[in-house]
């Protein structure tokens, strides 16, 4: 797939990844449009959120890890040892698996980013929390009790509680490892209408094991297995008419 | 049948027996606190607490036992808290499983075997002679500090281990460091149950003798402590002398169980907001 047909916020170049003896990724190569919603599908073990992993450099911690090849984001390797990784976390917001608020209000849970930013001011605090709440949807449900903890809400908020909070730094690009396998199918669907919202803002990479999630909320999919990059095209393409015998035989659940 | 039957006896024959001896327990506590509280409850009073012991420990209150008991609770915390939760962020957060976690982790568990007598003895020859102090409340108050340690050590790493890895990796994918992410997330959440081992220790602490018997708990002291250095008398400590040493023992017996009273009542008493705290704590941050 020709990547001219987008502007490009990542690119990935020869990319591999390790955890001790283990191959995880082998030698990717692909570009990420921005704005757009990239899916990343694939079956269990595949590399997917090991690469997601890579473009916060969240694999830093697991002191195994060795990789090599380029990852670029406007034009700086971020793998490169002299990345500021907590810059690049502030630019590459994460939301989990699993939703993790922290065991503070719900104020506080948003306002964590900004003041690690360094953002004192309570009127603009004020502003950023409402801002990063509606842009999660979840403002008109918790502005009554912003001081509440937010654990004390339901999964789902949680889960788009985290979300505003992750784009309460306002970051260029949106990591979302399963954002949805912890949630109920009703909350499921307002966090994949959230992201078609969110897409307009921001960059957002997400990895799911369900293909009817990628299918609906993603531009672009890219299939991995085994650590190989198998695919990467438009959605609607991979999803009607994939170029590869494999791809064609997981997403029609030959296997996975 | 008949096995049945004899199945059903000794099933209710087990279940007396583990009842009895959970009720002797109880009656023993029960015992305890009644007998206590028959000798010692007319004593207590206002003025039984705000008065100094005078005519020779013989008359007057236990205000000056009971204020240094306090002064050395806050001494022995101020030096211990610090310690005890930087070594248990040591442990939990940075050391890796080497040698020296490995001799770090025997020498605290050794700590904590260590008979009380023996901290006496040691901040006798650390801080009151080596260091110079003298017998006196700082000294006391350190002694008691190094005696707490190893359980505030521990109570502090479990605290810690206890945050889940999930806070950790938000606060680091935000683009925390490592330090603001301890102080902000890790800290807070294991707030609750350092409070809880925290109180432990102060209920320890507040009834430990022999530590401070050679470090800076005094006889009699006409007033309450007004510097580190000066002595203190303590309530165990004080309890002791009156059972022991007391110029007429039927006029002190109802001081001493009043002073008893009065230092168990404390102990419980912190039990007591240790648990409230906690359970506050752990509402606003809305882990139960």
């Amino acid at each position: 797939m020709s990547s001219d047909l987008f502007d490009v916020q990542i690119k990935t170049v020869g990319l591999d990844l390790f955890y001790g003896d283990n191959h995880v990724l082998k030698n990717i190569t692909f570009d990420i449009g921005r704005k757009k919603v990239t899916a990343f599908i694939g079956p269990s073990g595949c590399g997917k959120s090991s690469y997601l992993r890579c473009l916060n450099r969240m694999n830093d911690f697991i002191p195994s890890a060795r990789i090599t090849g380029t990852i670029e984001m406007e034009g700086e390797n971020i793998l490169s040892p002299d990345t500021d990784v907590i810059t690049l976390r502030r630019r590459v917001g994460m939301v989990f698996q699993k939703p993790n608020p922290f065991p503070m209000s719900i104020y506080e849970n948003v306002a964590y980013g900004p003041r690690l930013n360094g953002l004192k001011d309570k009127s603009i605090l004020d502003e950023t929390v409402e801002k990063s709440l509606r842009g999660a949807a979840l403002w008109d449900e918790v502005k009554d009790k912003l001081l509440s903890p937010g654990t004390g809400l339901s999964g789902g908020q949680q889960q788009r509680l985290c979300i505003a909070r992750a784009i309460a730094t306002q970051p260029e690009v949106l990591l979302m490892d399963e954002p949805t396998s912890a949630l109920d199918p009703m909350s499921t669907a307002r966090v994949e209408e959230l992201i078609r919202e969110l897409k307009g803002d921001y960059t957002v990479a997400i990895v799911t094991h369900n293909m009817q999630q990628a299918a609906r909320v993603s531009d672009y999919t890219a299939f991995f297995l085994l650590g190989d990059l198998i695919e990467y095209d438009r959605t609607a393409k991979i999803f009607t008419s994939p170029s590869d015998k494999k791809t064609e035989d997981y997403i029609s659940g030959r296997f996975g | 049948m008949n096995r049945n039957r004899s199945r059903k006896i000794k099933d209710l024959a087990m279940t007396s027996l583990f009842c009895l001896a959970a009720f002797m327990l109880v009656a023993v506590l029960a015992g305890v606190a009644a007998f206590l509280f028959k000798e010692g409850w007319q004593m207590l009073s206002l003025d039984f607490l705000t008065e100094a012991p005078s005519d020779g420990m013989t008359a007057g209150g236990i205000m000056t036992p009971l204020v240094g008991t306090i002064q050395l609770v806050i001494v022995s915390m101020a030096a211990a808290l610090p310690i005890g939760i930087m070594t248990g962020l040591y442990f939990a957060e940075y050391s890796k499983d080497d040698w020296l976690a490995r001799v770090l982790r025997v020498s605290i568990r050794c700590l904590a075997g260590v008979p009380s007598v023996i901290y006496g003895l040691f901040g006798l020859s650390l801080f009151v002679i080596f260091l110079n102090f003298g017998s006196s409340l700082l000294s006391a108050g350190l002694t008691l500090g190094c005696l707490s340690l190893p359980l505030i050590v521990t109570v502090s790493e479990q605290a810690f281990l206890a945050v889940p890895q999930d806070y950790r990796d938000a606060s680091y994918a935000l683009g925390a460091t490592k330090c603001q992410t301890i102080l902000k997330v890790v800290l807070p959440s294991a707030a609750s149950t350092i409070i809880t081992g925290t109180i432990l220790s102060i209920g320890r602490v507040a009834g430990e003798t022999a530590p401070i018997m050679f470090t800076g708990a005094a006889f009699f002291a006409p007033e309450v402590a007004k510097s580190v250095f000066d002595q203190v008398m303590a309530l165990p400590y004080h309890i002791y002398v009156l059972a022991t040493a007391s110029t007429d023992l039927e006029a002190t017996r109802p001081i001493q169980y009043g002073a008893i009273l009065v230092l168990i009542g404390l102990v419980l008493g912190t039990s007591a907001i240790g648990v409230v705290a906690r359970s506050r704590l752990a509402a606003r941050s809305g882990r139960q």
